[in-house]
């Protein structure tokens, strides 16, 4: 996101240049932190506890990083102006909310067919399983890894486009989102594409309406709250498999 | 040079007190607890408060440990059964909520712009206006809860404790209510750290919702991983080396807006490298699971 901000903002690329190499830049450092960081630590015998703490050090060491380089304010990417709304059933949309929304759909239904049609995506998914029996058929979950960063980071730096569109950047937003993610993943259900959509769905739902009740900046707080509701009664979430509570 | 050595001795002590309270449930009860920043918080505040209304130092500070434990105790009933990186997410999310309440329940907190003029400590009628004094306070503090802690880790119960951090189906097994076990674990771990957070609160003088941030985890984390798991000692020495370690920052010339981003990286790379290279830690004798 913010590597987008400085090609655009700063060096004054064009947006969709811009746009490609916050893409590839993304995919770059999902690889050289799993090779660099990750690999490491599982060659010798971490386990997903320490990924976990490993994973929180690099978050709060980019956020540093970040705060170093661009200061603590807000930044605005300009690309869009911003153009008055459709009315849309009762509500007001703009252009841009609506191809985020489209370009969001089409990338889970392509991602959603990969998990499921591809080769590749049933390895990941055997490997998610149960690494060891995946190996002994004959899939490297090394390489497995490596993909997976591949299309998690892809996958990510679209998301950071989208949102730099929509909203502004402010150093502390990964910690924000990437908790906010993990709540909506345990809620969807763990391991489930859809289930993920779903518990996406409930969690901004729930944390926008929440607010004609309560003070909006008990946002977070509501998020969190059904969070806990469903670690309680649900812990594996809507949609999951697993059950949520194993290692 | 006097008054930054004492100050700096203080803020140790404040700190080891948080370290300490942290390895507790890391290191002997195998908890992840990713929110123990918010016990911190919820300790400052109440104590901050309370002496805020006029109560004395003593019982303003007690009531703020007991307060955080109970905040502790209702925290684990939802998240007694989760294991691992689940239980880390959980209560990484609760110290979210306790940051958002500080900055938003401004009748209360004075949101954003924090709690000012929390007097320094009156002890029967002794005011500790002198930082020297507050610095025996909070030795006492320390030295108080380092031997209780050593207690509490050897006695029967502590060897339950490590029993769960171990194996915690066994432990089930040979009859323990293990459930009932970790909620005190928490209750007592979250009692130290309002405690290091109201000491906290008297000595600054002043308190704001950024003061608790999940950021201030990281430093408090590190020293407990480098410390190594399981051991009071090393969490002593390792929070002694690494509240040191990024002054030289100060003194080469970064400006402030620097240094405290610079301090951050600094844990993070070390704890990133401690957990390649190293991952019991100093004096560590458990791997983390």
């Amino acid at each position: 996101m913010y590597f987008l901000f400085f090609l655009f903002e700063g060096l004054e690329f064009s947006f969709w240049v811009s746009a490609l190499v916050t893409l590839v830049f993304s995919v770059l450092v999902g690889l050289s932190m799993n090779n660099l960081i990750y690999k490491q630590l599982r060659v010798r015998g971490a386990n997903k506890v320490i990924l976990l703490i490993a994973s929180f050090a690099l978050l709060i060491m980019f956020e540093s990083v970040i705060l170093i380089f661009f200061g603590a304010d807000v930044k605005v990417i300009e690309f869009l102006k911003i153009e008055k709304g459709f009315q849309f059933l009762g509500a007001v949309i703009t252009p841009l909310q609506i191809f985020i929304i489209l370009s969001s759909i089409v990338l889970f239904f392509l991602f959603f067919s990969f998990m499921k049609k591809t080769k590749l995506g049933k390895a990941m998914r055997a490997v998610s399983d149960n690494p060891e029996v995946a190996q002994i058929v004959g899939i490297s979950p090394e390489k497995i890894y490596l993909w997976s960063f591949l299309v998690g980071s892809l996958i990510a730096g679209f998301a950071a486009i989208f949102i730099s569109l929509e909203q502004n950047l402010r150093p502390m937003i990964g910690t924000e989102i990437m908790v906010k993610s993990f709540a909506a993943a345990i809620i969807g259900g763990i391991g489930s594409v859809p289930g993920a959509i779903l518990g996406s769905l409930l969690l901004g739902f729930s944390e926008n309406y929440g607010i004609w009740f309560i003070d909006s900046g008990y946002k977070d707080a509501i998020g969190f709250g059904i969070l806990l509701v469903f670690l309680i009664f649900r812990p594996r979430g809507i949609l999951g498999l697993k059950k949520g509570l194993g290692e | 040079m006097e008054g930054y050595l004492i100050h700096f001795t203080i803020l140790i002590a404040i700190y080891s007190l948080l370290t300490l309270s942290l390895q507790l449930s890391i290191g002997f009860a195998g908890l992840l607890n990713l929110g123990h920043i918010a016990f911190y918080a919820i300790g400052g505040y109440s104590s901050s408060l309370l002496s805020l209304q006029g109560m004395d130092f003593l019982s303003s500070i007690l009531i703020a440990g007991i307060l955080s434990s109970f905040f502790a105790c209702c925290l684990s009933f939802p998240t007694n059964k989760l294991k691992g990186d689940y239980f880390a997410v959980a209560t990484m999310g609760f110290s979210f909520v306790v940051y958002e309440i500080s900055l938003n329940w401004v009748s209360l907190t004075k949101g954003p712009m924090g709690l000012v003029g929390i007097p320094r400590p009156d002890i029967l009628g002794f005011v500790l206006n002198q930082n020297i004094h507050f610095l025996f306070l909070c030795l006492f503090f320390l030295i108080f809860s380092y031997l209780s802690l050593s207690l509490i880790v050897r006695s029967p119960f502590g060897r339950v404790v490590q029993s769960i951090r171990d194996d915690e189906l066994a432990a089930k097994i040979l009859g323990k209510n293990t459930n009932k076990v970790k909620r005190i674990v928490l209750s007592v771990s979250a009692f130290f750290a309002g405690i290091a957070g109201g000491l906290y609160a008297h000595y600054i003088n002043y308190i704001d919702p950024d003061s608790f941030t999940v950021m201030e985890l990281i430093p408090v984390l590190c020293i407990v991983i480098i410390g190594g798991l399981g051991s009071l000692k090393g969490t002593l020495i390792a929070t002694f080396v690494l509240v040191l370690l990024p002054e030289p920052l100060r003194f080469i010339g970064f400006s402030s807006d620097v240094i405290g981003p610079a301090r951050q990286i600094i844990y993070a790379v070390l704890l990133i490298c401690i957990l390649i290279y190293r991952p019991k830690g100093l004096y560590g004798r458990f791997d983390l699971k």
